[in-house]
């Protein structure tokens, strides 16, 4: 083999030498770079934003423009907002684990970063997503009686179903990311076995 | 600052595009196109990581680090990925009644090295790349005794697919 294997590598340089660098674009790489980071910063900060909006409406909603009285009705509105920031400091520590993700470690502790991370959008997914919905739930349906004392009857059971069919569609977002998260897993761990074997 | 990042990275571009792509081309199997967009992805990553870069390694181990890590990332990506059967493997190699001496097709040689594990096609791409035990070790990460009983068992394994891939 080592005859053989020599003669591989000579074909491999020659190869090499084959591959012609084509007047390199650089500016046509450089609009690609520009594109990446706009990708990267929605990947970082895109959910961020989302729950930072969602959490600004539904506090200037509670303080102008549904300031809610009763007691069971402020717990249900504080569960909501808390369900929130809980799930943005959530997600600061996500983006603080996603980029410990490092090109430049070796293969092995890129590998090891790469399973923490995914175990823990795994967490995320299985147990506080569903924490978060629940707490976000009871708080919905706490403000409800109040609601309805300013609401017509029907009006108040249309918005219940149609939380019911969001929360529907929210379970089975979540079934989805959490396959995702595990096949992810599954194979990074592959990986680390194989780098280690 | 800008202009001296830019210089450095064109530098680098020109000097390390082709290996790169090389490797980019054995990890696909050989698809131009995909191997195309994973060497882009790559120099984006070097772009990304420039003025992290501080001298405690070799360029060419800090871009073969880029190179291995992107490469595998990319493959979490791409789920769809599925083995080429072996008639497509010999669609892309050239004619088939032409006989050649056995290692005379870098075609064949693409196709062989896609049929190792990931990992496997890193190492012992970057053995034909003529780095060494300890260049090796510091891009996986394992002990250098270790890189050397794992490049003796996946030139085996090459060494296997080749000769198959020819005898069929």
């Amino acid at each position: 083999m080592s005859s053989d294997f020599k003669e591989l590598q000579s074909r491999w340089a020659s190869s090499k030498k084959n591959i012609e660098l084509s007047a390199a674009n650089f500016d046509n790489l450089y609009k690609k770079i520009k594109h990446k980071e706009k990708e990267n910063y929605v990947f970082y900060y895109g959910t961020i934003t989302t729950l930072l909006i969602t959490l600004i409406v539904i506090s200037l909603f509670f303080y102008y423009v549904a300031p809610v009285q009763e007691t069971l009705s402020r717990i249900g509105a504080g569960l909501m907002i808390f369900g929130l920031v809980f799930r943005i400091f959530v997600e600061i520590i996500s983006i603080y684990k996603a980029k410990q993700i490092n090109n430049l470690d070796t293969t092995l502790k890129a590998a090891e970063n790469s399973i923490k991370f995914h175990q823990f959008r795994k967490t995320i997914h299985q147990v506080i997503a569903p924490i978060i919905i629940g707490l976000y739930t009871v708080g919905f349906y706490m403000i409800t009686p109040e609601f309805s004392l300013y609401m017509k009857f029907w009006n108040v059971v249309l918005i219940d179903i149609s939380y019911v069919v969001i929360g529907i569609i929210l379970f089975i977002i979540i079934r989805k990311g959490v396959k995702k998260e595990m096949q992810k897993l599954q194979d990074i761990m592959r990986l680390k076995n194989d780098i280690t074997e | 600052m800008r202009k001296s990042k830019n210089e450095a990275f064109e530098t680098m571009y020109r000097q390390h595009h082709s290996m790169v792509l090389q490797m980019c081309l054995g990890f696909v199997e050989g698809d131009k196109d995909t191997a195309n967009d994973l060497s882009q992805e790559i120099f984006i990553s070097v772009w990304n990581n420039l003025d992290k870069f501080r001298g405690a390694s070799s360029y060419k181990t800090w871009i073969y680090r880029i190179t291995v890590n992107t490469c595998l990332q990319y493959v979490k990506k791409d789920r769809k990925e599925t083995p080429l059967s072996k008639s497509e493997i010999e669609n892309q190699t050239t004619d088939k009644d032409e006989e050649k001496p056995k290692f005379d097709d870098i075609p064949k040689l693409y196709s062989a090295i896609g049929q190792l594990k990931k990992i496997d096609r890193l190492i012992i791409m970057m053995v034909l790349e003529n780095q060494d035990y300890i260049s090796i070790s510091e891009v996986i990460g394992i002990k250098p005794i270790n890189v050397r009983v794992k490049i003796h068992r996946i030139k085996k394994r090459l060494e296997k697919i080749l000769k198959n891939n020819t005898d069929e």
